[in-house]
C-alpha cells in the first residue's frame, strides 16, 4: 500500500479525497456563514462579509444581539436535547464558522458517547470543522459537504455515522431563512423528518419579519444584494410554525428566541423565533 | 475591527501575552494620536526619536518606556489621570522579561517580535513549503536546517539556536495550549533533510503530534497539483483578544514582513483557507505518513 493510497478515503471520509479538486467558492461577495462569524465577533471573514455585516448593522442593530441569543438559544437546546430529552445522535445543517459551545462541545458535555455529523456547503467551513470540532474519543463528529436542499445526499453520508433506527435531533439554526420559497423548504424538513424514527427532534431557529417589518424588509433586500448566490428570506411566525406540521411541539413551542427556556428576557425584541418539535 | 469590540464582548481567556499588551497598547496610543490630529512626525519629535519609532510603537513590534508613554500621552491631551496609569501598567506588563531575553545575541532583532506573538497567539496557523515548521521540528532536524543557513557559525551557536527552537515547542505541551493548525506540502516530506535516519525520526514524530488534541496537521499531496500556496511558507497567528487583528509572518533571508492590515492579511487569509479545503483530510495525515514510513 502505498502512502497515498493510505490517504485516499476510510470509512469517515464524505469525500475521500479531495485533493487536486479546486475549493470553490467567491471570497469577493458575502457569505452568511462568515457574515455571522463577524456578527459574533469572529476574525474568519473578510471585507465583502464585513461590509455587509456592517449595512446590516447600521439598518437593524438587533442583528447583534440576535446572532448571539441564537448562540444561547444552540446551547440550551442541545442541552435539552442531551439531557431531558436523552438524544446522543445529532444532525447539525448548517454548522458555519466554529465558534465556543458548538454542538458537539454542549452535547458531550453531558454525554460524552454523542454523534454529531456536521453538514455545511462552504469548503472552508467545513475544512475549519474537521481541523477544529473534534470529538471526545467516546463519541464520534463527522462532516458532510451538502446543500441543504440535498436531502438524499445528506442522509445518506450521515447514515455512516448516525443510527436511523434511534433518535436523531435534526438541527436547522437559521438555516432555513437562507431557502427561498421556490427551493421548498417544507420538502426539505419533512424529507429529514420522514428519515428519523419516532421520538426523534426538529429543534429550529429563523429570523422572522413580524418584527420591525420595514426595517427587516430593507435589510433583507440590502443583505440579498451582497449576498452573491444565497438568499435570505425572513418569514412570518406562521409560515415558521409551518415547519413543524405534525410534529409535536415541546413546552413553550415556537416562541421569540431568547424566551426559549431562557432564564432572563432581553429588554428589546430579537426578530426570530425558535422552537423544538417532537415526532410522535 | 471584529464586530465585537465594543458590543459587549469582553475579552475572555488567559492573560494577554507580553507581545498582544503591547499591541493593544499601541492601537491605543494610535487612536489617541490620530483623535488629537497629531502626526506621526510630531509624535516621535517629542519623545527624541525617530518617526519609525512611532510606528514601530504602534504596532506593538517594541517595548515601551514608561516615560515615553507618558509624554505621548500628555502630548495627545489625555489628562485623565486614570487612563495614563492603566497604560502605564500595560506598559510595564508588556516590558517583562520573556525567555528568550537571554538569547538576544543570537535571535536577529526581526525574529524577536515573532517569539512574542507565537508565545501569545491563540490559534496558530502555518502553511509549511519546504521545511517542517519549527514547532514541530525534532531536535537533529532543527540542527540540520539551522546548519543549511549558518554553514561557517560556531558549534555553540548552533546549539543555542536549536535550543530556542527546542524551547518554543513547550508551548504544545503548555497547561492551556494554542491550537497549531500546521499546512505542510508534500514536497516538505519528501526532501531528505539531515539523513534519511533524521528525516524517519521527524515523520515519527509529526504522527505523534497529529495525534495532540489541540494539533492539526494538513498534508497537501503532489497530486493535488498546482495550489494556492506557491507565494511560500507563511503564518497566521491569531489572538483571543477581539481587537487584535490577525498577524500573517512571512520570513525572508535577512528579514521578515508582519501583515496585519486587514487588506494584507486577508489575501493569506484566503490562501490558508484554500490550502485547508485542497489538502487531505487531517484523519488522513497519519495514514499518510505511516505510509511514507514504510516505504522507506
Amino acid at each position: 500500500m502505498t502512502s497515498q493510497d493510505a490517504a485516499a478515503g476510510g470509512p469517515h471520509s464524505d469525500t475521500p479525497d479531495r485533493a487536486g479538486e479546486p475549493p470553490s467558492f467567491d471570497t469577493s461577495v458575502a457569505h452568511p456563514a462568515r457574515v455571522y462569524d463577524y456578527l459574533l465577533g469572529g476574525k474568519d471573514n473578510y471585507e465583502a462579509d464585513r461590509e455587509a455585516a456592517e449595512e446590516i448593522i447600521a439598518i437593524g442593530p438587533s442583528v447583534l444581539p440576535t446572532v448571539r441569543a441564537n448562540r444561547a438559544f444552540l446551547r440550551r437546546a442541545v442541552q435539552y436535547l442531551a439531557g431531558e430529552a436523552g438524544i446522543r445522535q445529532f444532525l447539525d445543517i448548517g454548522t458555519g464558522l466554529p465558534t465556543a459551545d458548538n454542538t458537539h462541545e454542549v452535547a458531550q458535555a453531558i454525554a460524552p458517547e454523542s454523534r454529531i455529523v456536521y453538514v455545511d456547503n462552504d469548503p472552508i467551513v467545513l475544512a475549519h470543522a474537521r481541523a477544529l470540532l473534534t470529538s471526545t474519543p467516546e463519541g464520534a463528529t463527522h462532516y458532510v459537504e451538502a446543500n441543504a436542499q440535498d436531502t438524499a445526499s445528506i442522509l445518506r453520508k450521515a447514515a455512516e455515522t448516525l443510527d436511523f433506527s434511534q433518535p436523531v435531533a435534526v438541527m436547522l439554526l437559521m438555516v432555513l431563512q437562507y431557502i427561498p420559497d421556490s427551493a421548498d423548504p417544507h420538502q426539505i424538513v419533512s424529507a429529514l423528518m420522514d428519515a428519523v424514527p419516532p421520538g426523534s427532534y426538529l429543534t429550529m431557529s429563523d429570523t422572522t419579519r413580524d418584527i420591525d417589518t420595514e426595517q427587516m424588509t430593507t435589510a433583507a433586500a440590502r443583505y440579498n444584494a451582497r449576498l452573491g448566490p444565497n438568499r435570505f428570506t425572513p418569514r412570518t411566525r406562521e409560515e415558521i410554525a409551518g415547519f413543524f406540521d405534525g410534529l409535536d411541539l415541546v413546552d413553550p413551542g415556537l416562541v421569540p428566541l431568547p424566551q426559549w427556556r431562557a432564564l432572563a428576557n432581553p429588554a428589546k425584541p430579537i426578530p426570530a423565533y425558535a422552537g423544538i418539535g417532537r415526532k410522535p | 475591527m471584529s464586530a465585537g469590540h465594543d458590543r459587549e464582548f469582553p475579552a475572555e481567556g488567559p492573560k494577554a501575552g507580553s507581545a498582544v499588551v503591547r499591541m493593544m497598547l499601541g492601537a491605543q496610543l494610535r487612536r489617541f494620536r490620530e483623535a488629537a490630529e497629531i502626526t506621526p512626525e510630531a509624535a516621535a519629535w517629542r519623545i527624541r526619536a525617530h518617526r519609525s519609532k512611532i510606528s514601530r510603537l504602534e504596532n506593538g513590534r517594541i517595548g515601551f518606556k514608561g516615560r515615553d508613554v507618558s509624554d505621548l500621552l500628555e502630548f495627545y491631551g489625555v489628562t485623565d489621570p486614570q487612563i495614563a496609569a492603566g497604560m502605564l501598567e500595560l506598559a510595564g506588563q508588556a516590558n517583562a522579561q520573556a525567555w528568550w531575553a537571554k538569547y538576544g545575541d543570537i535571535l536577529p532583532s526581526w525574529f524577536e517580535p515573532y517569539l512574542g506573538l507565537e508565545a501569545s497567539a491563540q490559534r496558530i496557523r502555518t502553511f509549511d513549503l519546504q521545511f517542517v515548521h519549527g514547532l514541530l521540528q525534532t531536535e537533529a532536524y532543527a540542527r540540520a536546517v539551522t546548519m543549511i543557513g549558518l554553514r561557517r557559525a560556531a558549534a555553540s551557536e548552533i546549539d543555542r539556536r536549536v535550543s530556542v527552537r527546542m524551547r518554543r515547542q513547550k508551548l504544545l505541551t503548555a497547561a492551556d495550549p494554542p491550537r497549531v493548525w500546521s499546512i505542510l506540502d508534500e514536497a516538505a516530506l519528501r526532501r531528505p533533510v539531515g539523513s534519511p535516519a533524521v528525516m524517519r525520526e521527524q515523520l515519527r514524530r509529526l504522527t505523534e503530534v497529529a495525534a495532540l488534541p489541540d494539533v492539526t496537521l494538513q498534508i497537501v499531496p503532489f497530486h493535488a497539483g498546482a495550489h494556492d500556496g506557491a507565494g511560500g511558507s507563511f503564518t497566521v497567528l491569531r489572538f483571543a483578544e477581539p481587537d487584535v487583528p490577525d498577524v500573517v509572518y512571512i520570513e525572508q533571508l535577512a528579514g521578515a514582513q508582519y501583515l496585519e492590515k486587514p487588506a494584507d492579511a486577508d489575501r493569506y487569509l484566503d490562501v490558508i483557507n484554500r490550502l485547508s479545503a485542497t489538502a487531505l483530510n487531517p484523519d488522513h495525515t497519519i495514514g499518510f505518513l505511516t505510509g511514507m514510513i514504510n516505504d522507506m
